[in-house]
């Protein structure tokens, strides 16, 4: 198991937005959560991956636990999040957005900057190739050299998506990676996706359109009201009389 | 009138100095920093009371500059995990504070009287000469800070603290520490403040605290706002418009004797008000443009 | 002890005026979301135009009257003109046009009363002594004019439809639009209210000390630190952490001295953003 989620819980006021949530995701697991507005599917994520603090509940990765570990921690250990509306770095290229994510760079001291040129410039080659590479993966090497506020909502999807691969994430987690994609691209990103998997990169979704995504994860847990209200195989949860109610009755209505 | 234009250029390479400052903190990171004549203060008074103990400009510069990044790096490290308007507030209380140590500790600072009589530059020379190469000098600085800040636009630094302006959540979300880089912006701009505080204290020869009012500071945010923010050339161009305005409000009276000094000086605050305003409505992004990189 | 009394109810006073300027900022800053840096200056028209409105009218009541309306006035002028078009914009962007905004009131007061320091011209009254405490029937006077500037105030957002409908932006701004709330009324009762609050601020202020272009724009440090200390966008707060601050300045100043007064705003202002962010009245509010 790589992500442990074990009883997390966050209130405002009196209100439970998320309320004792346990899920886990194995290290090339492709697992999603579903629920209607206001589930707390968003906040989960958040304190999943420290950009909120738990009321309680702990997060491990990989064994160690973050719990206490910032934001910043938390990426850096290799779970690294998108975000529901796109956060791209507007005014950087898109090769610079993935660039600028690749961790650990020499060239982000000033001292480097100024003492020891030669040794950035062959790391920015090295970035850089391995920018393009993932350019080329996402399909996304047209567009390289545009500024990333002029992409499209779909592209910037793909872009964070990106962004996540470049930072060497073992666990991505992706909010919401279909909301306003129109359905080509919604194949192009779920075979992404899926290469990903294969080659063991973990994905936690939490999503909208119910239907990209019970094709495409193996296990589905859906959420009602900050909890938890089913856990399994996609088709055998969706047949839940629960389900139902809280999502497919509240769907339809 | 050669004297006047060479004057002019001077005071216009100090604000450029500053603005450069100014601009890499707000134009390139996006820290909103309303202290900035603090850092300026700092520099000129570190500069004045060593240069009136007989320390040599060689000395006073550098010095100058190290006491002004001495003091962003609590500021930073204490004020710049706050929300960027909190931060706002914070750094203008700063600079206010910076000017309420400058008239209080009078046995460093000769308090409201202030320092006079401060060593010029190249006093060896006379006139002209003198006063060519102050500006030479300027030249130099400015040069050098404007290749340093190309150096930087151009690096894996420059291309995240530019993340951090367009998206501080997603620099988070990579993994990367945007209070790490923001503190060393808020530095790197304090000491090119500072210097400029350095140049100005030995060229006008007396600093006293009523010179570093937060309206110097919002003098430079009107230059680059007006220039063009995030843009090298925009704090060249925003400064000669600063100046241009600043020396242009000075002729005018000469040509409307009617017209006192003290309004003259409640136009010009009136008019930064109003430019600060009007750019802020209709030209965020300043005369010259989009943030561009490079 | 006599002493320390006698600055404690000297700091009750000023911190009076820290609270009221207190008040205009946190209205403004829970219903429209950003730190009006405008709010010192249009203290110091408020006092301006309660010193020419006396001295038109012979009277200080009906001075103090205008001095209310000029404030109420530039405060919609300032939402109509500069502030409404900013609303969908960052806070910083307001923030930054609000301190254009303060120096154009400044440069016009300027321009109008000169540079110069003006008093109100008021009767010399012997203090009086309690306990051997010396108290100026001015400061009662001053205390009694604030004390019902809040008690109006708080009237006006709890007994008033409008008041009612500030409140409820203040807690939720969508929630509150979609219920049906006109937000225009609503932000231009919020500016007449802030302003006034600002200028009867100011007015107090010039009548304990002087009338001077700077007046407003030096308590704006002060007035920033109660805001924050009280909790934003938390009215009450914003009273009671500006009288807290009006006396701790005043009966620290025999050991820090006159000039550093300012500087322990900052301090407070510093520390309440580090340790206890959202003040101490106030709701979870992100500030980092």
């Amino acid at each position: 198991m790589t992500l442990v989620l074990s009883g997390l819980t966050k209130a405002y006021g009196g209100l439970r937005v998320v309320d004792n949530v346990s899920l886990s995701v194995p290290s090339d697991g492709l697992v999603g959560v579903i629920g209607p507005n206001g589930a707390g599917k968003s906040t989960l994520f958040s304190l999943a991956t420290g950009f909120l603090a738990a009321d309680s509940g702990t997060v491990s990765f990989d064994g160690r636990d973050l719990t206490a570990v910032a934001a910043t921690g938390r990426a850096r250990a290799g779970m690294v999040r998108t975000f529901q509306v796109p956060r791209e770095f507007t005014h950087l290229t898109v090769r610079e957005n993935l660039m600028a994510a690749a961790p650990g760079q020499a060239g982000e001291g000033l001292l480097a900057v100024f003492f020891r040129p030669g040794a950035i410039a062959a790391e920015e080659r090295a970035i850089a190739a391995r920018a393009d590479e993932t350019l080329a993966f996402l399909r996304l090497d047209a567009v390289a050299a545009t500024p990333a506020g002029r992409l499209s909502g779909g592209q910037k999807k793909l872009l964070e998506l990106g962004r996540a691969l470049m930072t060497g994430a073992r666990l991505i987690l992706l909010d919401e990676p279909f909301a306003g994609v129109n359905p080509v691209l919604i194949e192009e990103l779920s075979a992404r996706i899926r290469d990903l998997a294969d080659r063991g990169v973990g994905f936690l979704i939490i999503e909208h359109d119910l239907r990209a995504l019970t094709r495409l994860v193996s296990t589905l847990h859906v959420m009602d009201r900050g909890r938890l209200i089913a856990s399994g195989a996609p088709a055998a949860v969706l047949a839940e009389p629960a389900v139902r109610d809280a999502y497919l009755g509240g769907a339809a209505a | 009138m050669d004297a006047y234009l060479i004057a002019i250029a001077i005071v216009t390479g100090i604000y450029v100095l500053m603005a450069l400052g100014l601009n890499l903190q707000y134009g390139l990171t996006g820290l909103i920093n309303f202290g900035h004549v603090g850092f300026f203060c700092v520099g000129a008074y570190a500069a004045a009371i060593l240069a009136s103990r007989g320390w040599p400009a060689a000395a006073t510069f550098p010095i100058a500059a190290a006491v002004a990044v001495a003091a962003a790096w609590p500021l930073g490290l204490v004020s710049l995990r706050l929300r960027d308007d909190y931060f706002a507030i914070v750094s203008l209380g700063f600079s206010e504070v910076v000017r309420l140590v400058a008239t209080s500790e009078r046995w460093l600072t000769n308090g409201v009287q202030g320092i006079a009589g401060i060593p010029r530059l190249f006093a060896d020379l006379s006139g002209t000469t003198q006063a060519l190469a102050v500006l030479a000098l300027l030249l130099v600085l400015n040069g050098l800070a404007i290749l340093a800040m190309r150096r930087i636009v151009a690096s894996p630094f420059g291309r995240m603290i530019e993340a951090i302006r367009d998206n501080e959540e997603a620099v988070r979300a990579l993994g990367k520490d945007p209070a790490r880089f923001k503190i060393q912006v808020l530095m790197l701009g304090a000491a090119l403040a500072g210097v400029s505080g350095a140049v100005y204290a030995h060229y006008i020869g007396f600093i006293a605290p009523e010179q570093f009012v937060p309206l110097v500071t919002f003098q430079i945010w009107m230059a680059i706002v007006m220039g063009g923010v995030g843009r090298v050339s925009g704090a060249l161009v925003g400064s000669g418009l600063l100046m241009l305005f600043l020396e242009g409000s000075r002729f005018l009276r000469d040509l409307l004797p009617f017209v006192s000094e003290v309004e003259m000086a409640s136009v010009r605050i009136g008019v930064v008000g109003l430019a600060l305003i009007l750019f802020t409505l209709y030209r965020p992004q300043g005369l010259m443009g989009d943030f561009t990189r490079r | 002890m006599t002493d320390l009394l006698e600055l404690a109810i000297a700091g009750l006073m000023s911190g009076l005026v820290i609270g009221l300027a207190a008040l205009a900022v946190t209205l403004v800053f829970g219903i429209a979301r950003f730190a009006n840096a405008a709010t010192g200056d249009t203290m110091t028209l408020g006092a301006y135009a309660t010193l020419g409105g006396t001295a038109a009218t012979g009277s200080l009541i009906a001075g103090g009257a205008i001095g209310i309306l000029a404030g109420a006035a530039a405060g919609v002028i300032a939402y109509a003109t500069v502030f409404r078009k900013l609303e969908r914009r960052s806070p910083v962007a307001a923030l930054l046009a609000s301190i254009g905004v303060g120096f154009v009131i400044r440069a016009g007061l300027g321009l109008v009363y000169g540079h110069g320091q003006q008093v109100f011209q008021l009767p010399l009254v012997r203090p009086w002594r309690v306990w051997g405490i010396r108290i100026q029937p001015t400061d009662l006077e001053i205390a009694a004019a604030a004390l019902a500037t809040l008690a109006a105030v708080f009237l006006i957002l709890h007994a008033t439809p409008i008041g009612r409908q500030m409140r409820a932006v203040a807690d939720d701004p969508d929630l509150a639009r979609v219920s049906g709330i006109a937000p225009r009324r609503v932000m231009i009762a919020l500016w007449a209210l802030a302003g006034g609050v600002a200028a009867v601020a100011g007015c107090l202020l010039g009548i304990k000390t002087v009338v001077a272009p700077e007046m407003g724009w030096d308590m704006l440090l002060p007035a920033f630190a109660a805001a924050i200390l009280g909790g934003i966008g938390h009215p009450v707060g914003a009273v009671v952490a500006g009288v807290l601050l009006g006396i701790a300045q005043e009966t620290a100043t025999p050991w820090v001295g006159f000039t550093y007064k300012i500087a322990l705003s900052f301090a407070v202002l510093l520390l309440v953003l580090l340790v206890r962010p959202r003040g101490l009245f106030g709701r979870i509010e992100g500030v980092r």
